[in-house]
């Protein structure tokens, strides 16, 4: 399913980490939205996997999580888990079901930031940080997740139009467009 | 070929998963001079200068995106602080009242412990009308005779004497000030025995002159002129003796009698709590006469308070 890539989509991908990570860090995490900031690395590691598969998505996903741990000197390890999660459970998603849906990047980037906020912080409760279960650290996970959701279609737009020339053609897909052109359509054909 | 995809896909999962596990626990349980550590600060060090050009590069994005905020953020600060700014500013006058009556009250205590004015059954009452018009020197207090108040009672605030009462009612009375036309103060300047009447200067009504000193009095500016109380049984004065009245500005040479110009202590123009002696008449404490006839001289009028002078009047 993965076969093909070509090391020119590695490239993008690399590259497209490297800009939203400095970006996150130096324009994004200082402009507060509702009180939160928004995070566009859950947001990049799941479209990543959503339109290159569960291998791609889920090393995206590590080594997004491993490029903010370094600059942010935070513990190592962290992050990387719960993006290397996140962007193979978007890979799987498009594998098995391949939705289509218009508003399918805003579920997923709604999910793939409360799965990456909510996974965060039970790893930092698990490694004994200090920090109480409070109603304001709820508040920050749901207005976090809400401020992802918004801009989860723009993002989207982006990372897709970044990524979509490296993308191997699809047989699935091909045979849908072929569907809509009418091109092997059963009807025409008969 | 689909069993080695799937392997080769669960294989790579768990192979990040387990490495991100390793990180974090070798990282979490290392020294901080450990070498993920020193990893962390060497891509630091590099990726420094990046940030920083970065930050600096994308400064007027962040500032552009930032504005809307701040903006829409201002305008609900700017309303709330409006309100805290009234709110507030209704608090600072009401402290400062309270602040202007504190002053005033610890001044009076000091000169009580000094001057042993509680011999005198001080009544503390409040100023709580004064005389419109420069005609008349009065004002109007909150104590009357239900608090003890009789007609012709001293009042003095911390700085020093203001005056008498001049009519009393149950719970007010009113103070007839002492630049006002009709008192005289039988007084003596603090470090001599001769005696004179303090009374309005005429022509200005906010200074005093104190009259009728024999004519070798010595008098020197600055010098502090106080209450002299009853010298004589046949002149029985109204006043304590030893309550500052205030200081010698210059001396007027005259031919049978010499007069001194005298500007008053108490600030008379901006009166709030005072001191009515209610036992004063015909009581003779020594030790304000001790302290009278020691007061120092070559002090200036401004800033010296009741308490100063009692102070200092003490120590020489």
């Amino acid at each position: 399913m993965n076969t093909g890539f070509s090391s020119a989509l590695l490239v993008r991908i690399a590259v497209m980490a490297v800009v939203v990570v400095f970006f996150q860090i130096g324009v994004v995490s200082e402009v507060p939205v509702f009180g939160v900031s928004a995070d566009l690395s859950p947001l990049l590691v799941a479209f990543v996997g959503l339109l290159c598969g569960s291998t791609i998505g889920a090393a995206t996903g590590f080594a997004v999580g491993l490029l903010v741990d370094l600059a942010l000197v935070q513990t190592l390890g962290v992050t990387s888990l719960t993006l290397t999660v996140v962007g193979y459970w978007a890979g799987r998603l498009r594998e098995l079901r391949d939705p289509q849906a218009a508003l399918t990047p805003l579920l997923v980037g709604a999910a793939a930031a409360a799965a990456a906020a909510i996974g965060y912080s039970l790893v930092q409760f698990l490694l004994g940080v200090d920090a109480p279960v409070s109603f304001e650290l709820l508040r920050q996970i749901v207005l976090g997740v809400v401020v992802d959701t918004i801009i989860a279609l723009p993002v989207w737009a982006i990372v897709r139009r970044c990524l979509i020339g490296g993308l191997p053609d699809d047989p699935r897909r091909r045979r849908r467009r072929a569907y809509t052109t009418g091109g092997l359509s059963p009807l025409s054909r008969s | 070929m689909y069993d080695k995809t799937v392997r080769r896909r669960r294989a790579v999962l768990a192979l990040l998963v387990v490495l991100s596990l390793i990180l974090l626990t070798a990282y979490f349980g290392e020294a901080s001079s450990g070498g993920l550590h020193s990893v962390q600060r060497g891509f630091l060090t590099v990726v420094s200068p990046i940030q920083n050009g970065a930050n600096k590069a994308l400064k007027p994005v962040r500032d552009l995106v930032g504005w809307f905020g701040d903006t829409l953020h201002a305008k609900g600060q700017r309303d709330e602080l409006r309100k805290q700014v009234d709110k507030l500013r209704g608090e600072v006058i009401a402290n400062q009242s309270e602040k202007h009556a504190y002053r005033e009250l610890l001044t009076l205590y000091h000169l009580d412990n000094q001057l042993s004015v509680n011999d005198y059954h001080p009544v503390t009452a409040t100023v709580v009308a004064k005389s419109p018009n420069v005609w008349y020197s009065t004002v109007t207090i909150d104590k009357g005779e239900s608090s003890g108040v009789h007609v012709n009672d001293p009042v003095i605030n911390g700085e020093g004497l203001v005056g008498k009462v001049a009519q009393a009612a149950s719970d007010g009375a009113q103070v007839t000030l002492i630049t006002d036309s009709s008192v005289g103060v039988s007084a003596r300047i603090g470090t001599s025995n001769a005696t004179g009447i303090v009374q309005p200067k005429v022509g200005d009504p906010n200074d005093l002159l104190l009259q009728y000193l024999p004519a070798n009095t010595q008098a020197n500016r600055g010098e502090y002129v106080v209450t002299s109380g009853t010298v004589s049984s046949s002149h029985d004065s109204l006043y304590p003796p030893g309550i500052p009245i205030g200081q010698v500005t210059s001396v007027n040479e005259e031919s049978a009698y010499r007069s001194v110009n005298v500007h008053p202590l108490a600030d008379l123009h901006n009166l709030d709590v005072v001191q009515v002696l209610t036992a004063a008449q015909g009581t003779l404490p020594a030790n304000l006469s001790r302290l009278a006839a020691n007061l120092p001289a070559g002090q200036h009028a401004e800033g010296t308070t009741g308490e100063s002078l009692a102070l200092a009047g003490s120590g020489g």
